[in-house]
């Protein structure tokens, strides 16, 4: 068997990772300008797929594993990996599709099929309507469930695509807009619209299926997100009852086994404060935040769904242990409204310690690209309880070095260290609805600034033998570059 | 490329320094940040005429104005896009588009000046002095 990996950065690496731990030969690919990529390294064989947008070509990546004589492809998240068209289109052509069938994905990954099933489950689902293809029908769907709602991709997750609307007025800039995005992520441009509940937590539950069986591996709790794209997750969640966890895991079984569900996924759920739910939908696919769960329950998901796509039996769900939480590291500035940062890597140090995992897609001189996702790497830290796994990730984020490109490491650790995370008093809303100071920049910090820029560097070149400063994010709009503060 | 070790309170801590052509990353226990050279006379030429620039590396997805065109405050002059998310860039106040330096489906680099914008001819207009920032769509409910 081998495998060809249809994705990029971190995913990828941690995937080539555990294929080369089972002794499987594998094959990373990589688009135009992403050949210095971390994950190339981590493959036996590598393909060169044309244009940023190779890891969107499902018959160039076809093509290609066929071309390397590739048996399976695992298509990480994103991109392709919840592409039903795309499953069937290597199950034509021999491929092994790592993941849920098509049929499965009909069913639950799309979001508007998983509406359909979990009522039929009996679920409780959120307000809302599901075919809004022209702007009338959603205008009709949004009047009919109320204002404020959330159109959201139908094809797909990760926050893209996704609108708040708060009234009528906004309805047609953001559904074009959502329109767009959904189609250059995705390939994709179905949106449907759902009524926007707040304040509310984000939990979610880890399943496995074999076909027959389904497992839900323990729930994730993912509240703490900016433009619907998480940024802390952790598990088990800090702030629900009992009864709702059981609740939200039988649910998520019920609806695996409906779907004859054959891989690993994920069942989201929206809970009140009160503990009341509604099913979100389901992700197809290895979440991002996946760690959360194997450092509790210590099973490879990866592997898991490496074994169920060769028609291998479920594990026994293992009891979960101790706490543990997730921060995503991403190229992003949080204090000028998390817009997105590109530029060289200059200098890397990741943190190593104990309880602590790091996965990582970068490395020091490789050039950050704004063609792609702004997530760089994850810290996850376990500790026997919440405060402890809370303070070993805090201390992962300070001895982290990353210089080059703007990052919310700060923002992190604030966020961390916050009242509201202290407390467990998570919710959808919760990093949105208060300023965060700018971090404080120590004044020795300064001083070591102006001693450096007292000695002019080497013609045309810094230390990272970057040729001008075209790429770096420091300037502001007004291009004044001014030494702050 | 190298790391610095501070002292405060006799207490030390370890500070990484990496220089650009142009300027310096300094980080620190928890964060970092990138200073440029103090350059004054760009300040005062940022005043004297309004550039809108590109807060990102991305590619131009629509330009909505037409040079010549005369905009509000907070009116969209283009609509950027990175790491798959779109970004708006509104007018900071009232003005006229003077040129515009940018198409759809170019990439521009971070600094790039897209449209130059031009005072409102009439004398009681408030005239551009900042430049416009990219802002989310969903600023409103940001803060």
């Amino acid at each position: 068997m081998k495998v060809l990996v249809a994705n990029r950065g971190e995913i990828a690496c941690r995937i080539l990772k555990t294929l080369r731990e089972m002794g499987i030969p594998s094959v990373a690919v990589h688009s135009d300008g992403d050949g210095d990529a971390l994950h190339v390294d981590l493959a036996d064989e590598v393909a060169a797929l044309a244009a940023p947008s190779g890891y969107l070509d499902a018959p160039l990546l076809i093509e290609t594993a066929r071309r390397l004589s590739a048996d399976a492809v695992h298509p990480g998240y994103g991109f392709l990996s919840q592409s039903a068209p795309f499953a069937e289109a290597c199950r034509a052509a021999g491929l092994t599709f790592i993941g849920p069938s098509p049929e499965a994905m009909r069913l639950l990954g799309d979001k508007r099929g998983a509406r359909r099933t979990a009522e039929e489950c009996g679920l409780p689902v959120i307000p809302g309507a599901s075919e809004c293809d022209t702007l009338e029908s959603a205008r009709r769907a949004a009047y009919a469930i109320g204002y404020p709602v959330l159109i959201k991709a139908a094809g797909g997750g990760g926050g893209k695509g996704m609108r708040l609307v708060g009234d009528d007025g906004a309805l047609a800039e953001a559904f074009a807009a959502a329109r767009r995005e959904a189609e250059v992520a995705f390939a994709d441009p179905r949106l449907l619209v759902e009524k926007y509940l707040a304040p509310a937590r984000h939990v979610e539950a880890q399943i496995l299926g074999d076909g027959r069986e389904a497992v839900a591996l323990g729930e994730r709790e993912c509240s703490l997100q900016r433009r619907y794209q998480k940024v802390i997750e952790e598990a088990p969640s800090p702030g629900i009852p009992e009864s709702t966890r059981r609740a939200l895991l039988d649910a998520a079984v019920t609806l695996a086994r409906k779907a004859k569900y054959a891989s690993a996924g994920t069942v989201e759920f929206l809970v009140g404060p009160g503990g009341e739910h509604f099913f979100l939908e389901v992700n197809t696919r290895l979440q991002v935040e996946h760690p959360v769960t194997e450092l509790l329950t210590g099973v490879d998901i990866v592997a898991a769904q490496v074994e169920l796509a060769l028609g291998g039996r479920l594990p026994e769900p293992p009891t979960p242990r101790g706490h543990a939480i997730e921060a995503r590291l991403n190229a992003e500035d949080p204090h000028r409204g998390f817009l997105p940062s590109s530029g060289p890597v200059l200098m890397l140090d990741w943190p190593s310690r104990p309880w602590l995992r790091v996965d990582s897609g970068i490395r020091q001189g490789q050039e950050v690209r704004p063609d792609y996702d702004p997530l760089l790497a994850k810290l996850i830290a376990w500790g026997a309880s919440r405060e402890q796994a809370r303070r070993r990730l805090v201390e992962a984020l300070r001895d982290l070095t990353l210089l080059g490109v703007a990052t919310n490491q700060a923002f992190l650790i604030q966020v961390l260290e916050s009242e509201e995370f202290r407390r467990g008093e998570t919710y959808t809303s919760t990093l949105e609805a208060r300023r965060w100071p700018l971090p404080e920049v120590p004044a020795e910090a300064v001083a070591a600034a102006r001693r450096a820029l007292a000695t002019r560097p080497a013609e045309g070149a810094g230390d990272g033998g970057v040729a001008a400063d075209r790429h770096s994010p420091w300037q502001e709009p007004d291009g004044s570059g001014r030494l702050v503060p | 490329m190298k790391f610095e070790i501070a002292v405060r309170n006799g207490r030390r801590f370890r500070l990484a320094v990496a220089r650009t052509s142009q300027g310096v990353w300094i980080g620190w226990p928890g964060g970092a940040k990138y200073f440029g050279p103090e350059r004054a006379e760009a300040a005062a030429a940022g005043a004297a005429q309004a550039e809108v620039r590109a807060p990102m590396t991305g590619r131009v997805v629509a330009v909505p104005v037409l040079s010549g065109q005369t905009v509000l405050a907070g009116e969209v002059l283009v609509i950027l896009q990175a790491m798959k998310m779109e970004y708006r860039l509104t007018a900071p106040g009232p003005g006229v588009v003077d040129t515009i330096h940018c198409a759809p489906g170019e990439m521009v680099d971070l600094g790039a000046v897209l449209v130059t914008m031009a005072p409102v001819p009439e004398p009681e207009a408030a005239t551009v002095a900042s430049p416009a920032r990219a802002r989310p769509r969903r600023r409103a409910r940001q803060r």
